[in-house]
């Protein structure tokens, strides 16, 4: 990690506590101009204490943050002009009609009303919320209301976005088409994106950095902490019921690295190739149905790190 | 505004019902029964308190349940606070949504109440009047947004409304004159600000005269509640 003036955003040993609980401890990193940041972890990692301290929403503990070249701290006001934010809830007036909403932060923003309106009329169109607009969004679905959030945060064109979980609670199309506007932004803006959609990650993300009780604990682009990996070898087991009683008995097997299970699939990690054979014979041939070899993930390097799944 | 603006008929409607209830139940259904007090007909009596008490019960609503709702159900504060615009423009914004809210409100039911009555005033007393209402109306604001900025569970909303806004109200004379009062009593309902208000608002506007004390009493309190909401939104903002 390189701290330059060409960073748009640094963490310097930035910790943030409440009283004896760390929710941030001692995080540096550095975001370049132009990039795809994603920041993963599980619920409760600290991402989004982290987010809300470089939105200036908290003061760290200690250590220091810059964002746009300004401290978090002593120059909050010039980085929220600098700044949009799509935070985790949907946190829209629900008073105001979709297209109110975008006009408030508008004026938040000092932007005239010619060039708000065209503006608007933009990013309806991109979020398909054109016939909507004279809506209150309190009659939206949770994906519409989404898409509102994220339109919010694109009307002022902010030189630096934070998606704290952008596309939480869309449908593939929505959730697709707002990752290829966010695509097109790159290398014009810089995108900081919490997730613990893997696939996120890795479709939009430069860099990536896995966070865990507060803690990063791997950083680099998607193929690199994937490296992590490498002398690993991944596979799904599916067994006809036994499930936890299978798991339990891999987890005492030395040559087995990792194991998980969900949606009755098996997840196995081995230290060594020649290993498949042994753990086959675990299995009673009646139960098992299927074994797959595939590809390992970014879900495999937290499981690996961690013992844990992101999502449990 | 534009939430008010929406929906003014429907927040007329149900401003007027509570003070006009109680002018059909006090002021006309009881005058029968009650004495002019100090030569002023019952009626006309109460009608100043209830503009009062309608003004500044919708002053802190609207700063109570206004910022309550904002920061806990909505969290539309956070949306602001990433934008550039500062935690004290945010905070001032809602006192005077409240206050606009309250003033609104207090002038329709005035409106109403002295057309029903028939109530004849001059211009100078009707500004003095209202510059005991504007105090009394930024106070309840300024109280109101400083409640909504301290508590979290709407209950005790409801609980400071019942247990402290509504006593300082009714035993501010807005039914009665303070001269009920034992003297050993009076003192200390004399230091409440609701009687500055009530007591002086009701004498601007019936005789036109001016309590420099009660003046005083409000000017403070307008003060004091804005740099307390002010101050404690701040600091609960910036953690």
């Amino acid at each position: 990690m390189t701290m330059t003036t060409e960073n748009e955003i640094e963490l310097r040993h930035v910790t943030k506590a409440y009283g004896n609980l760390v929710a941030v401890r001692d995080v540096s990193l550095a975001v370049p101009k132009g990039m795809v940041f994603g920041l993963l972890g599980p619920n409760g990692a600290g991402k989004t204490t982290l987010v809300n301290m470089l939105t200036t929403l908290l003061k760290p503990t200690s250590g220091s943050a810059s964002v746009g070249g300004y401290d978090v701290v002593r120059e909050a006001a010039k980085i929220r002009s600098l700044i949009g934010v799509v935070p985790q809830e949907n946190n829209l007036d629900r008073y105001l009609t979709a297209r109110e909403n975008l006009i408030l932060h508008a004026k938040m923003h000092r932007m005239s009303p010619p060039s708000y309106h065209r503006r608007i009329d933009e990013l309806l169109s991109l979020m398909g919320l054109v016939e909507r607009q004279k809506d209150f969004p309190n009659k939206f679905s949770t994906g519409m209301q989404r898409r509102l959030v994220v339109a919010r945060a694109l009307v002022h064109d902010p030189q630096i976005l934070f998606l704290d979980e952008p596309t939480t609670g869309l449908d593939p199309q929505a959730k697709r088409a707002i990752w290829d506007y966010f695509l097109s932004l790159k290398g014009k803006r810089t995108l900081f994106l919490t997730t613990h959609n893997m696939e996120e990650a890795d479709f939009l993300c430069d860099q990536i950095s896995i966070i865990d009780n507060g803690t990063p604990i791997a950083s680099g682009t998607s193929s690199q902490v994937k490296e992590m990996v490498e002398n690993s070898w991944f596979y799904e087991i599916e067994v006809a019921g036994k499930v936890k009683e299978y798991v339990q008995a891999f987890q005492k097997m030395p040559f087995i690295e990792c194991v998980s299970h969900q949606d009755g699939v098996i997840q196995v990690c081995l230290k060594k190739e020649g290993s498949l054979g042994a753990l086959v014979e675990q299995i009673d041939l009646k139960d098992l149905k299927k074994i797959n070899s595939r590809q390992p993930s970014l879900e495999d390097v937290f499981l690996k790190l961690t013992g844990r799944r992101i999502r449990q | 505004m534009l939430v008010l603006k929406r929906n003014w008929l429907s927040e007329v409607a149900t401003v007027l019902a509570f003070p006009l209830t109680f002018f059909l139940t006090f002021g006309l259904g009881m005058k029968g029964y009650i004495q002019d007090i100090e030569g002023v007909p019952y009626a006309i009596f109460v009608v100043p308190g209830l503009i009062s008490m309608t003004t500044i019960l919708a002053a802190f609503d609207d700063g109570a349940w206004g910022m309550w709702f904002h920061r806990i159900v909505q969290k539309t504060i956070e949306e602001y606070r990433v934008n550039p615009i500062t935690v004290t423009d945010i905070i001032i914004g809602k006192i005077i949504s409240g206050f606009s809210s309250g003033l609104l409100k207090g002038v329709s039911v005035g409106i109403a109440l002295l057309l029903l009555t028939g109530f004849q005033f001059t211009l100078t007393h009707l500004l003095v009047y209202l510059l005991f209402i504007f105090l009394g109306c930024i106070t309840f604001s300024c109280l109101g947004s400083l409640c909504g900025t301290l508590v979290d569970k709407p209950e005790n909303l409801g609980r400071i409304e019942a247990v402290v806004i509504m006593p300082m109200i009714f035993m501010a004379g807005l039914f009665f004159p303070l001269s009920a009062y034992p003297d050993s009593v009076l003192s200390y309902i004399k230091a409440v600000p609701t009687t500055a208000l009530f007591d002086g608002a009701r004498i601007a506007l019936l005789s036109g005269g001016v309590d420099m004390v009660y003046l005083g009493m409000l000017i403070v309190s307008a003060v004091i509640s804005f740099i307390l909401a002010v101050r404690v939104f701040e600091k609960k903002m910036h953690g």
